[in-house]
């Protein structure tokens, strides 16, 4: 019982000590190694394999596309020193700096250009973001089968000359080619070694760093590449990537001054952190968002937009993310993220509104849409079962909709590839919760899956105006009209409410002091080529 | 011996195919696909990506070319680790697992066994109650709580293991404890059950009966009875450990095979699943065939 009682006083201890020690990783010739949490194992470093954060985390520092993003995600030259636009905005011309070099010496061509766009929309290559090249000529007909690789509109016209002819102008396609799957690979190292081309020993990268040592579930290990065009500006010898799933782990391990740098933070822990340690927790808007899809193909939402008008209006966003979330989350009154540059997203008309004011109407909307007390509305919301995050705000929404509206939603969860299944068939679902990270830095990210015929719009939302303005917003260059066309969408989006926003996504990141350079970036990916480690005093406990 | 041996093995041959044969038809029957992401491809990548792995061709197709790829020993590409293969990440994840599970399993024999021999021969004293109450503990606690505990005692407060990852022979000390504290107090319960009920054997009470030692009594006849149960739980024990703790794993962040073979399920990486359940198969069926000889040995009453 003794030894019962000793645990206990552990646990409920723990919270009291937040011991963090900081002490840099420097050995004693002067490298300096950046040790950072990953979150996951990523599936492949092959950039046209490749999928989600973890993956697209090291290859940022792995890789240089044509361009490239800044420390705070701006679009800055890459391997292209400049490039021109054509007139009719269809064509570029891309010049290559004449000191891009692969980690083994080798020059960085535009024929090495050509090879891996041509192989990231090749079938055999079955790429998952092949589809994001499709602005280029062909590219569409090549991924479906129907035309050669060799027919893609990308074309070297010297060594240090590429040429993109594009199918229409397509103002974003620019930011797609920072993009992973827009990277160059090697073609000798992967005609050589096949799908092990990645593996160190084996791998040729043109980034800031190279591939020193990969052990799946343990760590990646990177090694700066004396190659790099900006090798001279870069201060971080070697990054170390750690795979940890786990949240309370990955703290454990920070604390114990074995990592420099988190993935995340648990949200249970945000407070306890903000009081010890408030100068080493950063929390960055990012290219995401949280929202629920109402299944409109169906009753009960099915042509009723006073009632998906009258759910949506009934959350009290604030409290989910000041009460539940308490991670600095913008709630969510438009469908656009606030940190997408260049562009001012909608926002629903009420969104300032008083509370008091916004459930008057929300319960006015409710009975006009034919519900009531004796008649509430009576349907299911489901969410993944592995987010407690998601699972809670499930909850709070189904408490806040019986409390205002008197709607009987109950919550039900699926495992992961389950849930993706059962929300894509749109059979059986009325309200489902969904999230979606940008690709790419531009508004045309997120208003893309709200098309009608896109696989990521688990609503069935299929509205002629949304899709004209959407479709002619892709092909009209920056500016103005471009702009009309968004906010025209967008609002036709907000009005129709097949979906319901409710909080921007914010990442957070746990950064030991020595660790300089950091700098708030909506894409939430960072080279570490930017990144500085500087000890900054002797002492063992931080402040 | 020798006969029963070639027997035993020559009958795990159709036990191990019925065992792939019904986990190839689970794992397919699962819903979801290995390449259902968040972002949903268009229909025509998904087309090209199912093309790639085979997974368009109709189920006895991708049957027979399992069992012929099984047959050459290749496990073939990891669905979800796309650059590698199964079997360099059975290569890969096995010694971590053996390493840790093997010093996890020696500790709990060499501290189980004596723990509950004491507490049997010092019946309802004060020895009997602490080693029960160890006992219960260990084995109610569950290892993710115990192992983040290790965590913060011995990594985060105080600065004397690391906290987690793999690299020195150091950071092997807190899975080995935590995955350890629940077989010790399970073999310690084992063992003291059986010593007890040896100890009131007529043979032992005959042996007595002639003067023999102590020591000789204790060593010579009633310890070769008495582990007997706990050698019955070593063959699917030592399978267990040996193929990896997922949580223990997860909690300290080790690259063994438990981690695999739940994300592997997780994300419908079939090859992944079927190669470490194969694996996992063949160690079963060794350690039991192990186990079967060893009583053999040890109890005179069993014969082959």
């Amino acid at each position: 019982m003794a030894a019962a009682t000793g645990l206990l006083a552990a646990c409920g201890g723990s919270d009291d000590r937040f011991p963090d020690r900081i002490q840099p990783a420097i050995a004693p010739d002067g490298t300096k190694t950046l040790r950072m949490g990953n979150g996951a194992e990523p599936q492949s470093l092959d950039p046209d394999e490749s999928s989600g954060v973890p993956a697209a985390n090291i290859e940022v520092n792995l890789y240089e596309g044509l361009v490239s993003h800044a420390a705070d995600g701006k679009l800055i030259p890459g391997d292209a020193k400049s490039w021109d636009i054509s007139a009719n905005h269809k064509t570029y011309i891309f010049h290559l700096r004449h000191d891009a070099k692969w980690s083994n010496g080798a020059p960085v061509s535009a024929q090495q250009y050509v090879y891996s766009l041509r192989r990231s929309v090749a079938p055999a290559t079955a790429s998952p973001y092949a589809d994001i090249h499709s602005p280029i000529v062909n590219a569409t007909a090549i991924v479906d089968g129907k035309k050669k690789p060799a027919t893609l509109g990308v074309k070297a016209l010297d060594k240090h000359t590429l040429q993109i002819k594009l199918k229409k102008p397509t103002p974003f396609f620019i930011n797609t080619l920072a993009h992973p799957s827009s990277f160059p690979v090697y073609p000798p190292a992967v005609k050589k070694w096949g799908h092990s081309f990645t593996q160190p020993g084996h791998a040729v990268t043109n980034g800031a760093y190279q591939m020193e040592s990969w052990r799946v579930n343990d760590k990646i290990a990177l090694k700066r590449n004396p190659y790099f065009w900006d090798n001279k500006d870069t201060k971080i010898d070697r990054v170390v990537f750690y795979p940890i799933t786990d949240g309370n782990s990955e703290l454990a391990r920070y604390q114990a001054g074995a990592l420099d740098w988190t993935s995340g933070v648990p949200t249970s822990k945000i407070q306890t952190i903000k009081q010890h340690i408030p100068g080493q927790y950063h929390s960055v808007p990012t290219l995401g968002s949280f929202y629920l899809d109402l299944n409109v193909t169906r009753p009960p939402f099915k042509g009723n937009r006073k009632l998906r008008m009258a759910l949506s209006m009934a959350l009290n966003r604030k409290v989910m993310v000041n009460k539940i979330l308490r991670g600095n989350e913008p709630p969510a009154y438009s469908w656009i993220p606030t940190v997408v540059r260049g562009y001012k997203s909608v926002q629903f008309p009420w969104a300032d509104w008083p509370a008091k004011k916004r459930i008057a109407r929300a319960r006015q909307l409710y009975h006009e849409a034919g519900y009531s007390k004796d008649h509430p509305l009576k349907a299911e919301l489901l969410y993944v079962s592995s987010s407690e995050s998601e699972k809670r705000i499930s909850i709070v929404a189904a408490a806040m909709w019986r409390k205002v509206l008197g709607a009987q939603i109950t919550t039900t969860n699926q495992e992961w590839k389950v849930y993706l299944q059962t929300a894509r068939r749109k059979i059986d679902t009325q309200i489902v919760f969904a999230g979606w990270y940008g690709d790419y830095q531009d508004p045309n990210t997120f208003f893309s899956i709200m098309k009608s015929g896109s696989g990521n719009n688990y609503t069935g939302y299929d509205s002629k105006v949304y899709d004209r303005a959407i479709t002619a917003s892709e092909h009209t260059p920056s500016g103005p009209k471009r702009t009309a066309l968004m906010h025209k969408a967008e609002k036709v989006l907000l009005h129709d409410s097949p979906i319901i926003p409710l909080f921007f996504v914010t990442a957070h990141h746990l950064i030991k002091p020595y660790v300089k350079g950091f700098v708030h970036n909506p894409l939430d990916m960072y080279s570490a080529r930017f990144f500085n480690i500087v000890p900054v005093n002797n002492s063992r406990k931080s402040q | 011996m020798l006969s029963y041996t070639v027997r035993r093995v020559l009958g795990a041959i159709p036990t191990l195919f019925v065992l792939l044969t019904l986990s190839f038809l689970l794992v397919h029957l699962a819903p979801g696909s290995p390449f259902d992401t968040a972002r949903q491809m268009p229909p025509e990548v998904r087309a090209n990506l199912m093309a790639k792995y085979h997974l368009n061709e109709p189920i006895y197709e991708q049957y027979g070319r399992y069992l012929y790829n099984i047959a050459h020993f290749d496990f073939g590409p990891s669905y979800q680790y796309k650059d590698t293969s199964v079997n360099s990440l059975i290569a890969t994840g096995f010694p971590v697992s053996l390493t840790v599970g093997g010093f996890a399993l020696l500790i709990a024999l060499a501290l189980g066994v004596p723990l509950g021999m004491l507490a049997a021969v010092r019946q309802n004293h004060a020895v009997d109650y602490s080693a029960s109450a160890f006992a219960l503990l260990g084995i109610s606690i569950p290892n993710f709580v115990i192992g983040p505990l290790l965590i913060l005692w011995f990594a985060v407060d105080n600065d004397w293991l690391p906290a987690g990852g793999l690299g020195s022979w150091e950071s092997y000390v807190l899975p080995v404890i935590a995955l350890a504290v629940a077989f010790i107090a399970y073999v310690a319960r084992l063992m003291r059950a059986s010593t007890i009920e040896v100890l009131r054997s007529n043979y032992v009470r005959t042996a007595r009966a002639k003067g023999l030692s102590s020591y000789r009594i204790f060593f010579i006849h009633v310890l070769p009875a008495a582990i007997l149960p706990v050698v019955s739980f070593l063959g699917p024990a030592t399978a267990a450990i040996l193929t990896g703790s997922v949580v223990i794993e997860q909690v300290f962040g080790i690259p063994g095979l438990g981690r695999f073979f739940v994300n592997g399920a997780l994300n419908r990486d079939y090859t992944l699943v079927l190669g470490i359940t194969l694996f996992y198969g063949i160690i079963i069926i060794f350690f039991n065939l192990l186990v079967d000889i060893l009583y053999g040995w040890l109890d005179p009453r069993v014969a082959y």
